[in-house]
């Protein structure tokens, strides 16, 4: 895996470009660890100021410094993301693996589970889940419902390949010398299934975060703990763009932006590393 | 013809198959349907022996030896008859074993190098932790001892060491085989049991193959049911020979006569069917197909392709005869039970 991710880096430039666009991200979210201002506090500094030396990113109508107020928002929403993703990754790949190995009934079962998950729409349900919980609703609690609602797609995805793995001539031999279904699945084949978890990783922290600030510009998330859809709410909320406080929904917008992109580009420069076929094609056009 | 079971008993025979039948079970929308891929098979294999099972494709081969292992998965099934060893004193059916007395069975007495065994190795896992995922349970040492004797193993059989460290993908088929071959062998088992170890490999390494499998049962004096379509493998490889038609058993003799002096129909243009230097006659052929074992012919299944099939012939099935010591054939015609063969 290391070797992979040093070849990457190396050799793909789309790869180096989305490492280093989500780690300059990731940087700037560490910055929030010495923030001068505790991200709740209002008016510590004077309101509605444009960029400049002294505030870099401007400060809001409600006295925040935009630039560490990002700081915090970006943090938490990367952390949302991740924890969506790893919390989501779990779940699919228990069920993607076990619905692929063991294939009959166990399979039908956890498939038409599956694609109940994938056909019910998901804006809807959060809005009803945030109706349902209001005051009690906090940023663990709404990545868990989305954990337990985006497994899905990519636990399909992750069947496909158990399922072929599971009729080849290796298992077959795992089976006959004796060893357990979870020794096969999670020592023979996990390692196989790997880069593609790795790449669906980052597709369902794209999908995550992009829902959760859906939610927040709207309100239909816990308001007081800063994330980028949250700024923005709260800009909209004192008209920030008619005041002409633009800083204010600017770089929020412009941050999430660079980590969608950076994200994107991890995911596609992966997605071609394990794909021979987008390997090949690319060979082609370094030979002419 | 079931073979008394007493006979397991005798230290001589390691393996005994008693009427076999192993059936594929479909059921598919109100229709069930059996494909009788094994059908009444009774066979023995001696201590320190390599018997060979030869017959077309599709004519039953592995089925009977994945039933033999026990590797067998719904819709197959064993439907008669019964499976046992003999290791050394400790006889057992192996249809009767519970999943963890198989367990222990399995690898230290009893392996099995599966057909396409090219891709038994994990593709993402080096070959050493393909050893260890399947031998080293079965062996009870430790992890430094084991390596120590895997190496050792390679070793004796002229494969360098070096392999371990590569990924599947690195090595050649040949080379490839030669490691499942190791693999199956390093725990010394009594029995091995190798479905087409040497298809899909070229003439040259079938040779090196071949001498491998030969030196390891030499080595490790195990015995060895040796499974290919190609009857020059048989004669090169194998002590005895069992010759399968549609699900059954047909002819089983010591290879040398088998092939010399085939008695079945079926055999004899099987045999035939081999090119020898200096022969420069045309090939014939043998009309038809197999039938589909899901509604096999009455009586002898090879009846319809037979060019000396009689009335009884599609009547009824022939019983296996022995005609000479050893050597026992299921032919109405070329021998008939009560010994009055015909010209």
């Amino acid at each position: 895996m290391f070797t992979v991710l040093r070849d990457l880096l190396r050799y793909r430039t789309e790869f180096r470009f989305g490492a280093i666009l989500t780690g300059f991200i990731a940087a700037f979210a560490a910055l929030s660890l010495v923030s001068p201002y505790p991200p709740q506090d209002q008016f510590v500094v004077p309101p509605d100021l444009p960029p400049s030396w002294s505030y870099w990113f401007g400060t809001t109508s409600r006295g925040q410094d935009v630039f560490w107020q990002l700081t915090f928002a970006i943090r938490n929403t990367m952390l949302f993301g991740l924890s969506v993703a790893v919390l989501s990754r779990l779940v699919s790949i228990a069920i993607g693996m076990w619905s692929g190995y063991k294939g009959g009934i166990v399979d039908r079962l956890l498939m038409s589970v599956n694609d109940t998950f994938i056909v019910i729409p998901l804006f809807p349900l959060l809005v009803l889940f945030y109706f349902v919980l209001r005051d009690r609703m906090s940023w663990p609690l709404l990545a868990l419902a989305m954990a337990s609602l985006g497994w899905a797609y990519d636990a399909r995805l992750i069947r496909a390949v158990a399922l072929s793995l599971s009729s080849r001539e290796f298992t077959q031999q795992c089976v006959f010398s004796g060893m357990r279904t979870r020794e096969i699945v999670f020592q023979e084949h996990l390692p196989y299934v790997l880069p593609i978890v790795f790449y669906t990783t980052m597709n369902n922290m794209n999908w995550s975060i992009g829902l959760e600030v859906t939610l927040s510009v709207l309100g239909f998330t816990d308001i007081d703990t800063p994330t980028v859809g949250v700024m923005i709410y709260w800009a909209n909320q004192h008209t920030a763009l008619v005041a002409g406080v633009w800083w204010w929904v600017f770089f929020p917008v412009l941050f999430v932006m660079i980590l969608f992109i950076g994200l994107f580009l991890l995911a596609i420069s992966t997605n071609e590393y394990i794909d021979p076929r987008s390997r090949l094609a690319r060979m082609g056009d370094v030979s002419g | 013809m079931s073979a008394p079971l007493a006979k397991v008993a005798d230290a001589e025979r390691v393996l005994d198959v008693a009427n076999l039948r192993a059936y594929y079970q479909t059921w598919h929308f109100g229709v069930s349907r059996d494909v009788r891929a094994v059908d009444g098979v009774t066979l023995h294999v001696d201590r320190n022996e390599i018997y060979g099972l030869a017959g077309e494709s599709s004519c039953g081969k592995s089925t009977l030896i994945r039933t033999i292992v026990r590797a067998i998965r719904p819709p197959l099934a064993v439907v008669e008859g019964s499976v046992r060893f003999d290791f050394g004193g400790r006889a057992c059916d192996i249809y009767a074993l519970d999943r963890a007395r198989l367990a222990g069975i399995r690898w230290r007495h009893l392996s099995y190098i599966l057909q396409g065994s090219m891709n038994v190795l994990n593709p993402v896992r080096r070959v050493r932790e393909s050893f260890v995922d399947f031998a080293f349970r079965h062996i009870g040492k430790p992890m430094p001892q084991f390596l120590a004797l895997v190496e050792d193993h390679l070793a004796r059989l002229r494969l360098d060491p070096a392999v371990l460290g590569s990924f599947p993908h690195e090595l050649s088929g040949g080379m490839r085989q030669r490691v499942t071959i190791a693999l199956a062998s390093v725990c010394r088992p009594d029995f091995i049991v190798a479905d087409e170890p040497t298809t899909a490999l070229d003439v040259v390494v079938q040779k090196d193959v071949l001498a491998l499998l030969r030196e390891v049962q030499r080595q490790i004096r195990s015995s060895m049911i040796l499974v290919t379509h190609d009857i020059g493998v048989h004669a090169n490889a194998t002590d005895r020979l069992g010759v399968m038609y549609a699900g059954r058993l047909i002819e089983e003799g010591r290879t040398g006569e088998v092939i010399r002096e085939p008695r079945h129909p079926y055999t004899a243009q099987l045999v035939t069917s081999l090119p020898r230097i200096g022969d420069i006659e045309p090939k014939q052929g043998l009309d038809g197909a197999p039938p589909s074992l899901a509604a096999p012919p009455p009586g002898c299944r090879f009846h319809p392709r037979c060019p000396l099939a009689m009335e009884m012939c599609r009547r009824e099935h022939p019983p296996m005869v022995e005609v000479a010591a050893g050597h026992r054939v299921a032919c109405w015609v070329k021998a008939p039970p009560g010994g009055m063969a015909a010209p």
